[in-house]
């Protein structure tokens, strides 16, 4: 198979995975109790009221129409309208979306900047205090669930010692990157952004650094006790040149991969910190519109969440069929 | 500190306040009052040295901004800030002037608005009739432009026709709560605009002719206000207005807390000594126009026995569960009409405490021995699995009944209460009633008479003391039939009344702001301190 007709495949799986999630959101509603009519319709309105109001929404319309009918205008890029809020999906989706991939990006950034040289620490001055020390910190970042991380991190950082912001999002990585184009006060702009984005991150992307930590850890491990590594020493080269360079080198593919796909793990992921920090991302829109049964805003989510990892996915599995040929031929 | 470093982080608070006047009329409730204009509010005095910025935080934020499309609470309170009706309510609840300067009841039932000189939209075009009838009309008749979840509200409207700055509004028959009505509903657009811009365009932008003007909304995020200097009742104290949402109340606590934000919404009764116990903010509850009760089907059985129903009445230590459970923030209720509401009847005493009587009352109605459920709502009300199981603990405790809770999420149990046909409907559940016209009918009709959409009982005499107030005129005589009706409804037992639920408020301590009986809020009214 060449790697033009790998990656066709791949893409074309995607797509049926995409099709997948549509299918399954898309049936969910039918045997979830509850109706959206209840979100819209006061309590006492009349059966006149809450059928006028169901076929307005398309609600009066037999199965199979109203699904052929969603595909029919998702293919065209039609997410439909929201049940609750009267606007565009589309629209609210990729309103929000911005907000998640940042805090996504966010997290990833918190946890490789951690994880990494807490791996190589711990690997290279193994069964020393300094190791426990790193595995214990990975240990509790993997066992600790991220919503009472995030509630203990505002209680601490945000209401007792005042340094950041409890919840929102005040401004958003563009406002930054304007205030220098527009000469407005970058510092103040950046540390604004920073009292809001820095708590939600670290609850995020806490598990994640775990993981990276312990990983990095077995792979530097891994690593420093193949030939090449015995062949470097005995050739007489500097310890550090041989961990940094060669050893951590080899030791960060696997780890990449595993970034990648975390990547997309975190945009879906986050609902629940979302929910905590009330950072108005993809997952607050995703539980407002399970509360709301607001089908069409959570379709929509769900549809740019799975794609998100889809297509995550995919670039990781092109990229390592790219680097090993060996994975087109199997 | 880094979220003060910031130029966007910080909600800054200082200066000196005007009074703030809350403009109360006080009203009985009752129709065909005249039109009184109300405070007109001060201009407070000057001298501020930095912005008044005010900061609201809710459980939940906005589902769009059209005034019309929406009947949650909400997203009243968020669009309520740029739209108003005719007339509107003091705090208390009493009816006071909106767009309407005078208002009266015509010869053949109709009732007329007078609009006041002057009243512009926020885009400074002139108010006039023909926008006020286009936008009832877009509320009741569903071929104007949407199906309305509002057209319950105004009733039974015929039709709506203008004269020279005034509006006629005709009923199908007489609707003795018409003022009532367009006090608490009824927000007024203009045609044009409203016609020239599509659904997604009104429901992220607004024109109207409330105390603020929109100046930024991010849907799901927030909305920023501006005060509309060309206010009628005078541009509001606060210079900009922000209104933000965390569905967790913890969270809303700790932004007061850490003073991001002056007013958090349903501070949950654990949370209130942390409030108070910080020097930065309190806490301010006022009773909301909100009753809890526990519904019982009067067509199966053992609910269909009205001694077994007054039974459960005796078994349920109502006052009880206000103090060990909601912390004291509830008052007790004998009736389904409020205190303070058109109809109330204050000669009725809740049913007391009394398990002993509760197993006689079960033994005589010959269903000694049954197992019932009650089901509840999750977190739709103030705490309400916990009274749902406090309250089955305590008719589970009486030695010939047994009683468990099943929790259910509310869409689904909405889906079950709201059932077209009774016999769909669940035999024994809690349930939350807001009455935002506080009147006595809203809440006996939907919920007690026999074509109520949530009703769970049927009885001749009961729908027929509600037609009579549905009918009646003279407001005095309407005044002793509904309370007559509360009296049935009383000794008929179809819920266990259990208690009027508090609206509570964690405020900062740098404002100062009354929280109004409505659960609508008012950041027009906030001063600094």
């Amino acid at each position: 198979m060449s790697f033009g007709r790998f990656a066709l495949k791949r893409s074309l799986q995607g797509i049926g995975v995409v099709w997948g999630v549509v299918t399954v959101v898309f049936a969910l509603r039918f045997v979830t109790p509850g109706s959206p009519i209840n979100a819209v319709a006061p309590l006492d309105a009349t059966q006149e009221t809450r059928q006028a109001i169901a076929a307005e929404l398309g609600l009066n319309q037999p199965l199979y129409v109203q699904y052929g009918q969603y595909v029919f205008e998702l293919l065209q890029g039609d997410m439909g309208r929201s049940y609750i809020r009267g606007q565009e999906v589309t629209t609210l989706v990729f309103e929000r979306l911005p907000a998640t991939i940042e805090l996504a990006l966010a997290a990833s950034v918190v946890a490789i900047v951690l994880a990494i040289p807490l791996g190589v620490i711990s690997a290279t001055r193994r069964n020393e205090p300094v190791d426990y020390g790193a595995t214990l910190v990975s240990l509790g970042g993997i066992s600790t669930p991220n919503f009472w991380l995030g509630i203990m991190l505002i209680l601490i950082f945000a209401v007792e010692f005042n340094i950041f912001n409890t919840s929102g999002r005040g401004v958003d990585v563009g406002d930054v990157a304007m205030s220098v184009i527009n000469a407005e006060p970058f510092v103040g702009t950046l540390l604004t952004w920073l009292a809001y984005i820095t708590l939600p991150a670290i609850a995020l992307g806490t598990y994640f650094m775990a993981l990276i930590t312990r990983l990095t850890r077995s792979g530097m491990l891994d690593e420093l006790s193949k030939g090449y590594v015995q062949a470097a020493r005995a050739k007489g080269l500097p310890r550090t040149l041989i961990r940094y360079k060669h050893a951590l080198r080899n030791t960060l593919i696997p780890v990449i991969t595993v970034l990648g796909l975390q990547l997309g793990t975190l945009i879906g992921g986050a609902v629940i910190t979302e929910a905590v920090f009330s950072w108005p991302g993809l997952g607050t829109l995703v539980i407002e519109s399970i509360n709301q049964r607001d089908w069409p805003a959570l379709q929509g989510s769900l549809i740019v969440i799975g794609t998100s990892f889809v297509l995550v996915n995919i670039l990781v599995d092109v990229v390592y069929a790219y680097l090993d040929p060996e994975v087109v031929t199997d | 500190m880094l979220k003060y470093a910031g130029t966007a982080g910080a909600v800054g608070l200082a200066g000196c306040a005007g009074d703030g006047s809350d403009g109360s009329d006080g009203s009985d409730g009752s129709d065909g009052m005249d039109g009184d204009d109300g405070s007109d509010g001060s201009d407070g005095d000057d001298g501020m040295d930095e912005a008044f910025e005010l900061g609201v935080t809710m459980g939940q934020m906005d589902s769009g901004l059209d005034p019309q499309d929406h009947a949650e609470t909400n997203t009243e309170i968020i669009v309520g800030q740029l739209y108003e009706g005719l007339l509107d309510r003091d705090k208390q609840g009493g009816i006071i002037a909106g767009l309407a300067d005078e208002w009266e009841r015509t010869d053949d039932g109709s009732v007329r608005f007078m609009l006041r000189d002057g009243l512009t939209f926020h885009n400074g075009d002139e108010v006039t009739p023909e926008d006020v009838r286009f936008s009832i009309r877009r509320i009741v008749f569903e071929d104007v432009g949407i199906v309305s979840p509002q057209s319950n509200d105004l009733g039974s409207v015929s039709e709506v026709t203008t004269g020279d700055g005034q509006v006629t509004v005709s009923f199908e028959g007489f609707n003795p709560i018409a003022f009532q009505l367009f006090a608490t509903n009824g927000p007024i657009m203009q045609q044009s605009w409203v016609e020239e811009n599509g659904g997604d365009y009104i429901n992220r932008n607004a024109n109207g002719t409330g105390p603020f003007r929109l100046t930024n909304y991010e849907s799901g995020n927030q909305v920023v206000y501006e005060p509309n200097e060309e206010y009628w009742d005078g541009a509001p104290e606060v210079d900009e207005l922000t209104m933000s949402a965390s569905s967790e109340s913890s969270t809303r606590v700790n932004q007061l807390l850490a003073e991001e934000t002056d007013i958090v919404t349903n501070v949950p009764p654990n949370e209130v000594s942390r409030v108070n116990g910080s020097d930065v903010a309190t806490i301010n509850s006022v009773p909301s126009a909100r009753i809890i009760f526990l519904q019982m089907r009067y067509d199966v059985e053992p609910f269909s026995s009205q001694q077994f129903r007054q039974a459960m009445n005796h078994a349920v230590d109502v006052e009880s569960i206000i103090e060990n459970v909601l912390n004291g923030f509830g008052n007790l209720t004998a009736q389904p009409t409020l205190d303070g509401h058109v109809g109330y009847n204050p000669d009725i005493d809740p049913y007391p405490y009394d398990p002993e009587e509760a197993e006689r009352l079960v033994e005589e109605s010959g269903h000694a021995g049954v197992e019932i459920t009650l089901e509840t709502p999750i977190g739709r009300y103030l705490r309400d699995v916990e009274i749902a199981q406090a309250a089955a603990s305590q008719i589970d405790s009486l030695s010939n009944v047994s009683c468990e809770v099943e929790q259910r999420e509310f869409s689904a149990l909405v889906q079950d209460v709201t059932a077209p046909n009774i016999e769909d409907r669940p035999h024994f559940n809690l349930l939350g009633w807001g009455n935002g016209e506080f009147d006595g009918s809203q809440t006996l009709t939907p919920l007690l008479s026999s074509e109520g959409a949530l009703t769970v009982l049927k009885n001749d005499e009961l729908d027929g003391l509600l037609t009579d107030a549905e009918a009646t005129e003279d407001p005095d005589e309407r005044v002793d039939i509904l309370q007559e009706a509360n009296q049935l409804a009383h000794d008929l037992a179809p819920w266990v009344f259990m208690h009027q639920q508090f609206s509570v408020y964690g405020v900062s301590s740098d404002i100062s702001w009354e929280p109004r009986a409505d659960e609508f809020i008012d950041p027009d009214t906030a001063t600094q301190q």
